[in-house]
């Protein structure tokens, strides 16, 4: 797929969007009464560009927001837990995305905010070599649901205001 | 599927989920017995009933962290550790819940089991 020039810095635009987010977000000490407990937020973009942009540029935008806000803010492990609830997150939107309207452009967000929580629980687990940290997935896939809610509300919304907006040409 | 289905399956898998913690928060094991798993094995494990006063243990990984443990009776938690997210020492006293205090820098895992006795059987058969 050829892009212009236009969608280019569209995709620009938008990953140092999900960037800024996400390191602010990060900067934010949360008192959160479970370990790696966040809301998200970076993954409003994701949400956005998966129904507006298409899988491949949001794919593209995705990696590049992970790659580099784990290099500004994180480290390896950090990317690794990025990197696998961030995929995770990516394939089941991607399932979903035609199974919803632009209506419903929330659900999907939700169903991403789950599988996130399960690609990084994956990933503690392989880590400490122990199921036992598993504990906490329940509580991580009840707050995600809100969490995933809103942050698909926000993407959604976005996708409503913007419509009148063209990138292509 | 119509807006209102994708409402309810939700909201019934959330309903589902706050159940299953809040079971898994409140199960009590009968045991008093602390395991301390550094990458999936367990390096020590103490009768927390049969501790008087404060104990104090130092666990090491290769790549300089340090982690101090420290047991009163009946109850553990990290009281120290180099990591920057300090989310084991945060996590604080364990006193017999299922939840297990992780520390995923240093790969450590402290849990209060129900079944000590198989876990202890397996640590002897590792280190022979």
């Amino acid at each position: 797929m050829k892009r212009t020039t236009k969608r280019l810095c569209y995709m620009a635009v938008l990953t140092a969007v999900a960037l800024t987010v996400f390191i602010i977000e990060a900067q934010i000490p949360l008192a959160a009464p479970v370990p790696g407990m966040k809301l998200g937020l970076a993954n409003i973009v994701t949400v956005y560009a998966m129904f507006r942009l298409g899988p491949r540029d949001t794919l593209l935008i995705l990696a590049a927001r992970i790659l580099l806000g784990s290099m500004f803010a994180g480290g390896f492990s950090a990317m690794l837990y990025s990197l696998a609830g961030g995929l995770m997150c990516y394939l089941v939107m991607l399932l979903l995305r035609k199974c919803l309207t632009e209506k419903q452009i929330w659900v999907a967000s939700v169903a991403g905010a789950m599988s996130h929580c399960i690609g990084q629980i994956l990933v503690a687990v392989l880590m400490a070599g122990t199921w036992r940290i598993a504990f906490y997935l329940p509580v991580l896939l009840a707050a995600a649901i809100p969490a995933g809610a809103f942050t698909g509300l926000c993407a959604q919304f976005l996708n409503q205001k913007l419509r009148s907006f063209s990138f292509e040409g | 599927m119509k807006t209102k289905t994708w409402v309810l399956l939700i909201a019934a898998v959330f309903a589902v989920l706050c159940g299953v913690s809040f079971a898994l928060y409140h199960i009590r094991p009968q045991s008093t017995v602390a395991n301390v798993y550094q990458d999936g094995v367990c390096i020590l494990s103490i009768d927390l009933s049969a501790v008087a006063g404060t104990e104090t243990y130092t666990v090491t990984d290769e790549d300089g962290h340090e982690n101090t443990i420290e047991v009163e009776n009946g109850r553990i938690r990290i009281s120290e550790a180099n990591c920057p997210d300090q989310v084991c020492v945060d996590t604080g006293w364990i006193s017999g819940s299922l939840k297990p205090i992780v520390c995923l820098p240093v790969r450590l895992v402290i849990q209060i089991e129900s079944d000590p006795a198989t876990e202890a059987l397996n640590l002897d058969a590792v280190s022979g």
